[in-house]
């Protein structure tokens, strides 16, 4: 019994990582219609970014984390001003080639600068954790956890409590009305975008607590970000939130699995994205389309 | 036995009644016209029919036979030929094929090769009037020649039953004469229709009976000149206020 | 996007043609200069290994090109998956060969079954889906199958499988020009028959389509397994080829997006686009490459490649012999206007 507390637990814990992942991930796609096959490789950066600080100037991750935001955000405007706004009005197959493109060159140039060596990042405390009799819950882990919920909550709180989170959610209902009322069209696209990717570094911050970080290892997040956007619904945190939470249970509960084991992260991700399309489109908390 | 009938016939999306318990018959030869406010549920009532919405409640019958869950091409096949309110033509294509497009997938009993259906294209679209623009590309088309373009695909099907969709909307005058005609030539030729519209002059000009619908039910039906003249039909379309002033006036 | 080839104009269109009879004309006979007894009879080697190789990588990819094409270009529905009936068509030769002990050629004959069945199975719930839908549930789907097959020890697992070599470039050469001749044949001939005017019915307007009487479910899943059916052959005579196969290999997304690349850059939608944009494309990259195609050089080069073709000619270079753009300034400018935010 307590073996299947730990699982739920970790599923849980692994959900946050999950929901930091999805958040930019879905703002993109919501508003600016666009799915971003180039974020795992965002988020990837957010990794090497916190590596580097924690590697020369021994900051911990979780301190380095705005640092992550920022650059990201720097990274993200640049990209959707310079590249992405180009194609925003053409068909979606498009956006897609391009950021297939942007993942080519930012995981290669990644290789360039850092090799496909792996590195991790291990503080004093990544291997300890609370122990509740006999369950354990990883230190890191509830921090990640924790990050996540933040990052909902400020992206809840940007998009309903700001000017800019209006300018965005108007861009997003319908970009010809928004620009009717004053709204600099590719500016907020860009600042979107941004958002979007500073979300995506802290996420990779996250993960570089926990996990051994290699160019290529931002790719299976791309398509898990996608699995949970569906599985929780587009349109809303709340929903990103929940998809997050579920896939993570999904995968824990579904590795644990006798015939299944941890090589199957895609294939998993990948079934359930075909059940949810097929069964509930909109997702759990999503807005009927 | 009515060509096409329908039974108790409901569609809700959501929380809202697109259409409640809607019967009628169409009888071969009839042209029957549907008015009725914005959102009554005339194009719902189109797109029950030709399989494209699932009905949640009731029966559609095509000549005795349930046509109700039947996917939309079959339906096609069966003899019934629709266009739509905003045109859906194949834009890398020229008129002349998206004409036989209809002919080459819409024969009920037929399966036409391309040539064929390119011949069959050139008759119905001198039908049309779209004969001297056969090989237009479809985006040199003004509007009232794309629904043309609509009926002429419609029609290479060699449809028994025609279901129109505001065909008249956006027209001027003279246009709307030029389409009354040609409507009154694909009923001559032996086509039994169904138009939805909202030129009362259309109704008038060619409809043998007329169907209102309000808020997803049917509220009268009749021959049009009466249907026009009836106080809730009135009272539909312009309030209550003013169908009370015009009673007040003809007294 | 989309253009149609017989709207090209005459003189260029003669010219065009004569040219492309030289080179096939090279390309299938030249290879012949390097069997023994040309050699013997003192004819000039035209051909070698490297040579082979590229030219046979390129034919390999006017199949997936062409086979991606009936699917995306022809139907409208843009997969990113379609490389896993190519690793699929791989794996079903190499699992008969290497665990079975087949002969190669009837392997071969196996090949394209095996993807088809797949994509009638997979065709069936994903074809329901749309746009970004259906481009990300089939990426998913390239992705998983790779991940399934890496994880199943009869095929290998994650050390892959070893086909007995066969040492002979020529064979594996005209087999993939067959192959290719056979992708861009039946092409053309869907382009002629109601079947083709029935999907090019559903990518322009899927619920008009519908109404005519088009019976879309069944044309798009016949479409897919078509396209499926190709890639497997090319799947398949690519494993005996290299005589190793493993989820790297075969299951690239890569590759996918190199495909799909290559059929809009030569002209969706048509017979021949697929075959140009595979030839000018294939080549771009070993040049690039220059050794090793996964060098990280040639990674970049392909990615911004990718993103320079995608903003400035989306609508493909098949559109310049349309006649209906000039390559210049303004056509790039234009394509920008139309596009950017």
């Amino acid at each position: 019994m307590s073996q299947f507390i730990q699982q739920v637990i970790l599923g849980l814990l692994l959900g946050g990582v999950y929901v930091a992942v999805a958040l930019g991930f879905s703002l993109v796609w919501g508003i600016l219609n666009i799915v971003n096959l180039a974020h795992g490789a965002l988020v990837i950066v957010g990794a090497y970014v916190t590596w580097a600080l924690f590697t020369r100037w021994h900051v911990d991750p979780f301190l380095s984390l705005p640092v992550d935001a920022l650059v990201l955000f720097v990274i993200g405007y640049a990209l959707q001003r310079g590249v992405i706004n180009r194609l925003i009005r053409a068909p979606l197959l498009f956006t897609f080639l391009l950021t297939f493109g942007l993942n080519l060159v930012i995981v290669s140039l990644l290789l360039l600068i850092f090799t496909a060596d792996f590195r991790s990042v291990t503080t004093t405390y990544s291997g300890s954790g609370l122990e509740l009799g006999n369950v354990i819950i990883p230190y890191i882990r509830v921090g990640g956890l924790a990050v996540a919920l933040v990052l909902a909550g400020i992206l809840w709180a940007i998009l309903n409590r700001t000017r800019i989170g209006a300018a965005i959610l108007a861009v997003g209902a319908d970009r010809d009305a928004a620009q009717l009322v004053g709204v600099d069209l590719r500016h907020i696209y860009a600042l979107t975008f941004a958002i979007g990717a500073a979300f995506a570094g802290v996420a990779g911050g996250i993960i570089s607590t926990f996990q051994s970080i290699t160019p290529t290892a931002g790719d299976p997040y791309t398509l898990q970000a996608f699995a949970v956007v569906i599985l929780g619904g587009l349109g809303r945190v709340s929903a990103t939130v929940a998809g997050g939470l579920a896939f993570g249970l999904i995968e824990v509960l579904g590795q644990s699995a006798p015939w299944l084991g941890s090589g199957y992260a895609n294939a998993i991700a990948f079934v359930v994205l075909v059940v949810v399309l097929v069964v509930r489109p909109r997702g759990l908390l999503g807005r009927l389309a | 036995m009515s060509l096409l009938a329908l039974s108790d016939v409901s569609k809700r999306f959501g929380g809202v009644n697109a259409l409640a318990d809607v019967s009628f018959a169409v009888e071969p030869g009839d042209v029957l016209g549907i008015i009725g406010p914005n959102g009554a549920g005339k194009t719902t009532l189109l797109n029950c029919i030709s399989g494209l919405y699932h009905l949640d409640r009731g029966d559609i019958r095509w000549e005795s036979a349930s046509i109700r869950g039947l996917a939309p091409h079959r339906i096609a096949r069966l003899g019934i030929g629709r266009t739509f309110q905003i045109v859906r033509p194949f834009p890398s294509m020229t008129v002349r094929e998206n004409t036989a497009m209809g002919a080459l997938f819409g024969r009920p009993g037929a399966r036409l090769q391309p040539g064929a259906a390119l011949s069959e294209a050139d008759t119905v679209l001198d039908v049309v009037g779209l004969g001297e623009k056969r090989h237009y590309p479809v985006l040199r088309l003004t509007v009232p020649d794309r629904k043309r373009l609509e009926v002429a695909r419609a029609l290479a099907m060699r449809p028994r039953l025609l279901l129109l969709d505001e065909v008249m909307a956006g027209l001027n005058q003279v246009e709307i004469e030029q389409a009354l005609e040609m409507v009154r030539r694909v009923r001559d030729s032996g086509v039994t229709i169904v138009l939805i519209e909202h030129v009362m002059k259309v109704i008038v000009g060619v409809c043998k009976r007329a169907l209102v619908l309000n808020f997803g039910r049917i509220l009268v039906e009749g021959p049009p000149a009466d249907v026009l003249k009836d106080r809730r039909v009135i009272e539909a379309y312009l309030g209550q206020r003013y169908a009370r002033e015009q009673e007040r006036k003809e007294t | 996007m989309i253009a149609r080839e017989d709207r090209l104009p005459p003189r260029l269109r003669r010219s065009i043609f004569a040219v492309t009879m030289v080179a096939l004309a090279y390309v299938i006979l030249a290879p012949l200069t390097s069997i023994d007894a040309a050699q013997q009879a003192g004819l000039p080697l035209l051909t070698d290994k490297v040579w082979f190789r590229i030219v046979t990588t390129v034919l390999m990819f006017v199949v997936l090109a062409s086979a991606w094409n009936i699917v995306g270009g022809l139907t409208g529905y843009a997969s990113f998956g379609n490389i896993a009936f190519f690793g699929l068509g791989a794996y079903t030769v190499g699992a008969l060969v290497a665990n079975r002990g087949w002969p190669f050629g009837l392997a071969l004959l196996v090949a394209p079954i095996v993807p088809a069945l797949f994509a009638l199975v997979i065709g069936l719930p994903l074809l329901r889906l749309r746009g970004h839908y259906f481009a990300v549930a089939t990426l998913g789907v390239g992705v998983a199958t790779g991940e399934v097959v890496n994880n199943v020890g009869p095929l290998g697992a994650s050390t892959g499988l070893f086909l007995p070599i066969v040492r002979s470039d020529l064979l594996f050469f005209y087999l993939m020009l067959a192959a290719a001749g056979l992708a861009v044949l039946t092409t053309w001939v869907i382009l002629r028959t109601r079947f083709g005017y029935g999907l090019l019915a559903i990518r322009e307007n899927e619920e008009a389509a519908a109404v005519i009487g088009v019976n879309t479910n069944f044309y798009k899943v016949a479409a897919f397994c078509i396209a499926a059916a190709l890639s497997g052959i090319a799947g398949g005579i690519f494993a005996q080829w290299n005589s190793f196969i493993n989820q790297e290999l075969v299951f690239a997304v890569s590759d996918n997006v190199q495909m799909i690349l290559m059929a809009v850059l030569g002209g969706a939608g048509t017979a021949l686009g697929p075959v140009a944009g595979a030839v000018v494309l294939e080549l771009i990259i070993q040049t690039l490459a220059g050794g090793g195609s996964g060098s990280v050089y040639s990674q970049i080069g392909l990615g911004i490649l990718l993103a320079v073709c995608v903003i400035f000619i989306p609508r493909g270079v098949i559109d310049f012999f349309g006649g209906r753009s000039k390559l210049s300034l303004r056509y790039f400018r234009q394509t920008l206007r139309e596009t950017s935010a």
